[in-house]
């Protein structure tokens, strides 16, 4: 069970094909940083390959201006949850 | 081209994988280092080649013109360091209109499902 | 409590990743975790210049990796080889190649990829920061 960190806009599309490929039935995607805009509804088809299971950092969201634009499906945390995420996962690795 | 079946995969010490080309960029000579220093030190070290990552590997690579080194003199160097488990994207590879015949270096072609076993059954990973 | 390890190959200033290293080390010692280790590779070499001088208004990177060894322990670790090449040098280094400057001083310590590896497999978690 991975997590996978991941801090590229949805413009850099072949990060997300890479990563989608490497994504596995249980691991859990963070979006930090620029790919904070894959949570937009927008790029809902983008997310499709990680099954729902993708949070985003809430700081991240805030300073882009993006609280209330967010997909329901997509779990916002904050820095605490960031950290929870990684007690959770064993392993972690990031995709840039 | 046949296909590593994810029951065949052996878990490393340690997973590096590769998703930068040459020369464009410091990322896959420095991904190269640390599998290299790791194996040294006596890990067990797999390279995983993805994305533009599978250029790495291509035939009739050369020095830059200001006479940087590239990398693929490091990569010569990997059965030497007993890096001998080489993965690549078989997608990355057919999307670029590459074969296994275009490479340096023997490596099995994964399918995306054995791609994501392999990043599973490692205990340490490293993307670069 | 779990021993974290960070990479960092985000130079700072440039691109969001030492600023997001920065604020997920301070969430892990306030965590109840120990932070082992940082260590700068790739761009990341230049967290550990001793001539960084950002605006008063601007949060001094530098300064808060020094500071969480001072009050945690954290390793400062930069890889030698990146850092020579893109010219961040301690005194000895400064020395050996005949340089007149140096701009790295402790806490931040220029090592081997070796201690990399080491971090990786000594901690619980190693979690990386890119640009």
């Amino acid at each position: 069970m991975l997590l996978h960190l991941l801090n590229r806009s949805p413009q850099s599309i072949a990060v997300y094909r890479d990563l989608s490929e490497a994504f596995g039935a249980s691991d859990q995607l963070l979006l930090i940083e620029d790919a904070c805009y894959a949570a937009l509804p927008a790029a809902g088809d983008l997310l499709e390959a990680f099954g729902g299971r993708v949070s985003v950092l809430e700081e991240d969201l805030v300073s882009r201006g993006l609280t209330g634009r967010v997909s329901p499906a997509i779990a916002v945390v904050d820095m605490k949850g960031f950290l929870a995420l990684t007690e959770t996962h064993e392993r972690c690795v990031s995709w840039f | 081209m046949t296909s590593v079946h994810a029951s065949d995969i052996e878990p490393q010490d340690l997973m590096v994988v590769l998703r930068h080309p040459p020369h464009g960029s410091h990322w896959l000579r420095e991904g190269i280092d640390v599998a290299l220093v790791a194996a040294a030190f006596g890990q067990r070290v797999g390279l995983l080649f993805q994305g533009d990552g599978v250029y790495a590997l291509l035939k009739g690579q050369q020095a830059g013109a200001l006479g940087q080194k590239g990398t693929h003199p490091q990569l010569a160097m990997l059965e030497m360091y007993d890096i001998e488990s080489l993965w690549v994207s078989a997608a990355a590879l057919t999307e670029r209109g590459l074969s296994v015949d275009d490479l340096i270096l023997p490596v099995k072609p994964l399918t995306a499902e054995a791609v994501a076993e392999l990043m599973q059954i490692q205990p340490h990973t490293l993307i670069f | 409590m779990l021993n974290y390890a960070l990479l960092v190959h985000g130079a700072p200033y440039t691109h969001q990743a030492a600023l997001s290293a920065l604020r997920f080390a301070d969430t892990v010692v306030t965590g109840g975790h120990r932070l082992a280790t940082v260590f700068f590779y790739h761009d990341g070499v230049h967290n550990a210049s001793a001539l960084m001088s950002p605006p008063q208004d601007e949060v001094h990177l530098a300064e808060g990796w020094k500071r969480l060894h001072q009050d945690y322990g954290t390793q400062l670790l930069v890889c030698i080889a990146a850092g020579l090449r893109r010219g961040l040098l301690n005194a000895d280094e400064a020395r050996r190649h005949g340089l007149p400057l140096h701009n790295v001083e402790a806490p931040f310590e220029l090592t081997g990829i070796g201690q990399l590896v080491d971090a990786m497999l000594n901690n619980d978690r190693l979690i990386t920061f890119a640009p």
